[in-house]
């Protein structure tokens, strides 16, 4: 993901994240200098962030299928204009370290709407380890 | 909870705009057809409660964590 995406202003999401209704309202930060790590950082609660990260770094071979709905619903018209990111689950270690693939997070970097979205796939597990 | 019985091509209509058909039944195995705006999410639930789960469980890492991670990640791209 270019530095560019990430300048996005205020991401809202269109459903908030399971868990989390109060807070729809996000930025996307960069945890350092040329890292792939991201933090959501919720504008409702400043206490909540979520460690994302785009998932082509981790899992080259992830293509998530998302319902046309769920693409609708966000605006989205073109698969150019979609940031996906997956949550990441910061273990003690590297090695324990996980991403949830079964619901990632898409983002249309036009629109700036957002959605956590439940892939029905059973093979994409919600805690898959980041490096093998 | 309110309880419906329902045959097999027969619907309930939740709302002004959700409608829930049963499609076929098969043993155990139900088949539901949901028709639903778009702004209207439907998942099953243990996929959700599962999300909601995990979702809480990566919520506000600590910065240590964070750090440690990020750090691990630049050691490994080396």
């Amino acid at each position: 993901m270019s530095a560019a995406t990430l300048d996005m202003g205020v991401i809202e999401f269109a459903h908030p994240l399971p868990g989390f209704p109060e807070q729809t309202r996000f930025t996307l930060m960069r945890v350092d200098d040329g890292g792939v790590l991201c933090q959501l950082c919720s504008l409702d609660d400043p206490a909540l962030r979520f460690l994302v990260a785009p998932p082509t770094v981790f899992f080259p071979d992830y293509d998530p299928v998302v319902s046309e709905d769920a693409l609708a619903e966000l605006g989205i018209t073109s698969a150019d204009d979609v940031a996906v990111l997956v949550v990441i689950k910061a273990g003690a270690a590297l090695d324990t370290t996980t991403a949830n693939l079964m619901a990632p997070v898409l983002v249309d970097t036009v629109t700036r709407r957002a959605s956590q979205v439940i892939v029905g796939d059973p093979n994409q597990p919600s805690a898959a380890p980041l490096v093998a | 909870m309110l309880v419906l019985s329902r045959k097999v091509g027969e619907s309930i209509v939740i709302a002004d705009d959700v409608t829930v058909t049963i499609l076929e039944v098969r043993g155990d195995v139900v088949r539901i057809g949901v028709d639903a705006p778009r702004s209207v999410a439907v998942n099953r639930a243990e996929l959700l409660l599962q999300v909601e789960a995990s979702n809480r469980e990566s919520a506000s890492p600590s910065e240590d964590a964070v750090a440690s991670l990020s750090k691990s990640l630049r050691d490994t791209q080396d």
